[in-house]
């Protein structure tokens, strides 16, 4: 859940991020392994989030029905439809599941 | 929003599409930051203020799977490293002056840059990162908006599978991403790595060392699909 106080260290985290690079920061200084590093960097944590919210709730693994939901969404990520269609099928799917079990 | 600038090589298209996707992607954001119980007024701050999803969303998640405030705040700034990186890339070829540069770097997402970049003199790239970062931050903002508001309305988020929109919606925004084998690797290591930590380390802590995995792109040079 977000909150007040939250929102703003993150607007100023991640503006000053846009800053730095766009304004501040003479790209030719940059190495090109520190950027190789860095553009890898959101793929990583981002999967390690999908992964534990798919497969765990509060510090726990455990299994249950958004796994049905969350192989939909790989299936229909792969096949290319719209964003939008990939979070709503997982979704029923996941609420399908749930209300069978 | 009735045309794209003359003489590049943008398409109405293009703008259309991006406008859409941001649009339906706001909608998508906002009902899952008000089923995790974000109150509708924050919700539009954060979209108006922070101006990215990933860091957003990546701080809900690691707070919703147990991880502390600190953690989730470092993990939301951590995804928004690649702004950086690719505003970056495109500084040298926008204005000279560092304070028009300074107001453009609050609406550098990765299409506008990819697309101005794309443009072969730089007087074309200013005119598409303009008119592309207006595509894509109005819907994106509209969107976001309404989707605060009907999140409002829906008092079982779990009965409706809701649970599984965030990280659906993830899988979504990474798997275009997913191109070389390096970046695969990347993906792959990232989520073992929280998978098999989240049960030993403090919460929070899984998503920061997930990580580590990036620095596999010092190995990866040159290598593609």
């Amino acid at each position: 859940m977000l909150t007040w106080g939250v929102v703003a260290l993150l607007a100023v985290g991640v503006y000053g991020q846009r800053a730095l690079g766009m304004a501040f920061v003479d790209p030719n200084r940059m190495g090109a392994r520190s950027k190789q590093v860095l553009a890898m960097v959101p793929l990583s944590i981002l999967c390690a989030v999908t992964a534990l919210q798919t497969l765990s709730t509060g510090g726990e693994l455990g299994f249950d029905a958004r796994i049905a939901g969350i192989t939909a969404a790989i299936i229909l990520s792969w096949k290319r439809v719209p964003m939008f269609v990939v979070v709503v099928g997982a979704a029923a799917v996941t609420a399908a599941v749930r209300a069978l079990l | 929003m009735h045309h794209v600038p003359r003489g590049t090589l943008l398409t109405n298209g293009e703008a259309w599409t991006i406008a859409f996707t941001y649009f339906t992607v706001a909608i998508t954001v906002s009902l899952v930051h008000s089923t995790a119980g974000t109150p509708t007024w924050v919700i539009v701050a954060a979209t108006l203020l922070v101006n990215s999803a990933t860091a957003t969303l990546a701080y809900a998640a690691v707070t919703a799977a147990g991880g502390t405030v600190p953690a989730g705040i470092l993990a939301g700034w951590l995804t928004a490293t690649r702004f950086g990186v690719l505003a970056a890339a495109l500084a040298p070829r926008l204005w000279p002056r560092r304070w028009k540069r300074t107001i453009a770097a609050f609406s550098a997402f990765d299409p506008n840059v990819a697309l101005a970049n794309r443009e072969e003199n730089d007087h074309d790239a200013r005119r598409v990162y303009v008119a592309m970062s207006l595509w894509l931050v109005l819907p994106w903002w509209v969107g976001a908006c309404i989707g605060a508001v009907i999140g409002d309305f829906i008092s079982d988020p779990r009965a409706l599978g809701m649970d599984a929109m965030f990280p659906a919606l993830f899988i979504a925004i990474l798997r275009p991403q997913l191109t070389t084998n390096i970046a695969r690797l990347i993906a792959l290591s990232g989520a073992v790595v929280a998978v098999a930590s989240v049960e030993i380390l403090p919460g929070g802590l899984p998503f920061l060392i997930a990580a580590l995995p990036a620095l596999l792109a010092l190995r990866g040079d040159g290598e593609s699909s």
